[in-house]
């Protein structure tokens, strides 16, 4: 009960009740996000609170610099004739192995998240690129989007790039050392599922004759289409493995988008940039705005009562906490919620498998990217898809977010076991072996499915 | 007219812009001037890290080197302070030094901010404090910064999405702006890569046989109230603990994880002949835990949901309703550092460090403002 008369409390209402009521008045988001921390900031008793503002909206300025390249990128391709080359293409030659092919798709997005560690880029690289295949197999918009976006979130989570569990283990100092099985084990099958569950109702064989008349424009021919991906791959690639090698994501898209203007369809670059800058603008300022409130958050003391009351709780209630709260915290941003609260429930459970732990919290922070406001993975796996509402995304995502939420929390509570199965000399034999007898029963059902197509 | 209109609303949208820009400015670059060190009578020279790596000098990067020389030939012993500038009891500890200390033998070479540029800003998100001050005993204050754990982007940006250490160890790319994770550090490398490299070549080319880099912890952190150390300075940090154990002190020991990369205890160690520790000290204004960041729990320490964390067993440290003060944690690391030599000395008898005037464990409880000398 004494929580109750505790002054952070009123002020956690009060920042909820100015950000509830500026949003019902249709204010936008970002606005309603930086009012709600200056009534937040004012009932503390700092009435002038423009440092902390200022320095709050700067926190997620490399992300947002990642988002506005990578948008940039992405609509380069688009404009180039890559996303229907490579679209193309890969519908012809897997068009009789479509839940086959749903798989190597969900698969194929996760790798930019694998190398780059942010699901954003994941979802507005790979993910775009994927989409029309998955359109071209019957997908739902919102299906689509929402393989997409939990592809994003796998793909961020899998090894061998996981900065949630980096950020973790580095508030405790573990070393990132000994994560590439258990991360192995918690998202490739996971990825297989949730993609089975969400699409292979509905995807079906293509019918080639059909596809081809009906596609908007022609492959384009020659290699030289293909250069911005290769492009950026290698200095993705070259920027983890090289050290002195430093370019930075934001200017690595930059630069991809810049090859792609000129070896595709020819593009402006100055014109895809400020349509790509217009289409995300919406999220960018969402992202300075939850500075903003982490910041004023942190201040008042209301960080503290939540991070408090989570890791205050008993052990059985404790698990709850970990799997609702380190998602719904994530609403804010995933690598805040790895940092806040998954270093103190890593700590709560020592004595455990700790890289098993991390990894499995690492996974609930990463679903924090489908939470509204922010979900970064679902309203930009809705941008890519062109669906306007976000929340069809986040429905369909929905089996999927639970099951991955319920396994996580599973694997805390096994974790010592599951370590010693992910640290044993017949993990890998066994995951091969698994996915090669995932693989043959795909393509069994497809032929199963397979009707007389030209 | 509609063109009027919209060319006036992106003037007042600049012009709110503009504003915003350069009264924040004011509060930001309030921090980039160092507040004073007013060395104590023991200090016979001044000199700065560049000395060590010229390419960091006139940057943000450079910083002071405090020179304590005894009057006969002993060991020289290295104190950093300020790793991290949001661990203010390390600071401190190590201002506290210079003002009060002398040597009789030996030398010792003092950083009180070793990452100079990461006291020039705030972590973006923790609502921390700029500034907090200590109290004197003439009634007049003295004013110190609480920095940010990681250098100043204005220094260095961006950070690459892996940081690829010397040793070969993946971190991620936050840590190269670290100090604490950079080491032995690249003199080519990315700029708190220099530091390190610099503080190496000062370990190196200084022949420094003791270094003690001192830190804080936040409470729910497992190494707390301890003295970490690199395998070949064990039987050094286990004489320091047990005497210390003696004087009332509980601290810990915890070895240098071997996997660990780029911290001190690790990287100095295996770099050179020095005998390596790094002190922590429990700090309630810098975890997770923590209500309300002000002034005062930089200060005092007073936090009701550490108290309760600590009531939950969530805790590694002991915590009650007087908190944990900053007179405490600048007093442990005080005695660590005066007990630590004296074990050296024991061990050492050949490269002795003798030194006077180290403020008392008890002083500094009642009062660090103390063993503060007053700005003229």
């Amino acid at each position: 009960m004494n929580v109750i008369y505790t002054p952070e409390v009123w002020y956690f209402l009060v920042m909820l009740i100015t950000f509830v009521g500026l949003a019902i008045i249709k204010i936008p988001i970002s606005v309603s996000l930086m009012f709600s921390a200056l009534a937040g900031s004012i009932v503390f008793g700092e009435f002038f609170p423009l440092r902390h503002l200022v320095e709050g909206g700067f926190g997620y300025i490399d992300t947002i610099l990642v988002i506005g390249s990578a948008m940039i990128f992405m609509e380069a391709i688009k404009v180039s004739g890559l996303l229907d080359t490579i679209a193309g293409n890969m519908t012809i030659a897997l068009h009789k192995k479509p839940t086959f092919l749903l798989v190597l798709l969900t698969f194929f997005i996760m790798i930019a998240g694998m190398i780059t560690g942010s699901s954003t880029a994941t979802v507005l690289t790979t993910g775009a690129i994927a989409f029309p295949v998955l359109k071209n197999l019957g997908l739902s918009k919102r299906r689509a989007g929402s393989i997409i976006a939990m592809s994003g979130i796998y793909g961020m989570i899998a090894p061998p790039i996981n900065l949630p569990a980096m950020i973790i283990g580095q508030g405790v100092d573990m070393p990132y050392i000994g994560f590439t099985t258990p991360l192995l084990l918690m998202t490739f099958p996971l990825a297989i599922v949730t993609s089975l569950i969400i699409g292979a109702r509905q995807v079906k064989p293509v019918d080639l004759e059909e596809f081809r008349k009906t596609r908007e424009r022609e492959p384009i021919k020659g290699f030289a289409v293909y250069l911005p991906l290769i492009l950026m791959v290698i200095l993705m690639v070259l920027e983890n493995v090289s050290w002195g090698f430093s370019l930075g994501l934001p200017l690595i898209f930059m630069l991809s988008a810049i090859v792609a203007t000129i070896t595709g369809a020819k593009g402006n670059l100055l014109r895809i940039s400020i349509s790509a800058i217009q289409n995300s603008l919406g999220i960018l300022s969402i992202l300075i705005g939850v500075g903003m409130f982490i910041q004023i958050m942190t201040l008042n003391g209301v960080r503290g009562l939540i991070v408090g009351f989570l890791n205050g709780l008993p052990q059985g209630a404790l698990l709850a906490g970990i799997a609702l709260g380190i998602p719904a915290f994530g609403a804010v941003s995933s690598y805040g919620s790895a940092s806040v609260l998954g270093v103190p429930f890593l700590l709560a459970f020592l004595g455990n498998n700790d890289i098993v732990v991390c990894s499995a919290l690492s996974l609930l922070a990463g679903l924090g990217d489908m939470v509204p406001p922010t979900a970064l993975a679902g309203i930009f796996a809705a941008h890519v898809v062109g669906e306007k509402n976000y929340f069809k995304i986040w429905l369909s995502s929905m089996p999927a977010f639970f099951i991955t939420m319920i396994f996580a929390t599973i694997t805390i509570i096994y974790s010592n076991a599951v370590g010693r199965f992910a640290n044993s000399w017949y993990f890998y034999p066994v995951f091969i072996v698994g996915l090669v007898i995932v693989a043959v029963a795909l393509l069994l059902v497809d032929k199963g499915k397979e009707m007389p197509v030209s | 007219m509609v063109s009027l209109k919209r060319h006036f609303k992106f003037l007042i949208f600049v012009a709110i812009v503009a504003v915003v820009v350069v009264l924040s400015a004011f509060s930001f670059t309030a921090m980039w001037e160092d507040p004073p060190i007013i060395p104590g009578s023991g200090v016979t020279e001044i000199r700065m890290l560049s000395e060590w790596l010229p390419s960091i000098e006139g940057t943000m990067l450079d910083t002071e080197v405090y020179v304590i020389n005894g009057s006969e030939e002993g060991g020289k012993f290295l104190l950093l302070g300020g790793t991290h500038p949001n661990e203010p009891g390390g600071t401190l500890a190590a201002v506290v030094f210079i003002e009060n200390v002398s040597a009789i033998s030996g030398t010792v070479y003092v950083i009180p901010r070793s990452n100079h540029s990461a006291f020039t800003h705030n972590d973006a998100m923790e609502g921390s404090p700029q500034f907090f001050s200590i109290q004197l005993p003439d009634g007049s204050q003295r004013v110190f910064r609480f920095g940010s754990r990681r250098t100043n982007p204005i220094s260095q940006w961006p950070d690459p999405t892996i940081y690829l250490h010397p040793t070969g160890a993946t971190l991620g790319g936050g840590e190269v702006s670290n100090l604490n994770r950079t080491f032995p550090g690249r003199e080519d490398g990315y700029s708190t890569e220099k530091v390190a490299a610099a503080i190496m070549n000062l370990v190196l080319e200084e022949e420094i046989d003791l270094v003690c880099d001192l830190h804080e912890s936040s409470p729910e952190y497992p190494v707390n109230n301890a003295i970490v150390f690199h395998q070949d300075s064990a039987e050094l940090a286990i004489m320091t603990q047990m005497m210390l154990e003696m004087e009332g002190v509980d601290i810990r020991l915890e070895e240098s994880p071997v996997n660990l990369r780029g911290l001190t205890h690790r990287e100095i160690g295996d770099n050179s002949d020095a005998q390596v520790v790094l002190l922590e000290v429990s700090n309630p204004s810098q975890g997770r835990l923590r209500g309300k960041t002000t002034e005062d729990l930089v200060t005092k320490g007073i936090d009701k949901f550490y108290l309760q964390a600590s009531k939950d067993g969530k805790l590694f440290a002991p915590y009650d309703e007087s908190g944990y003060p900053l007179d405490l944690r600048v007093a442990r690391h005080m005695a660590t550092i005066r007990v630590l030599i004296d074990s050296w000395n024991m061990m050492f008898p050949d490269r002795m460090i003798l030194l006077s005037d180290i403020p008392p464990y008890e002083g500094l409880v009642d009062g660090l403002g103390t063993y503060l000398n007053p700005v003229s």
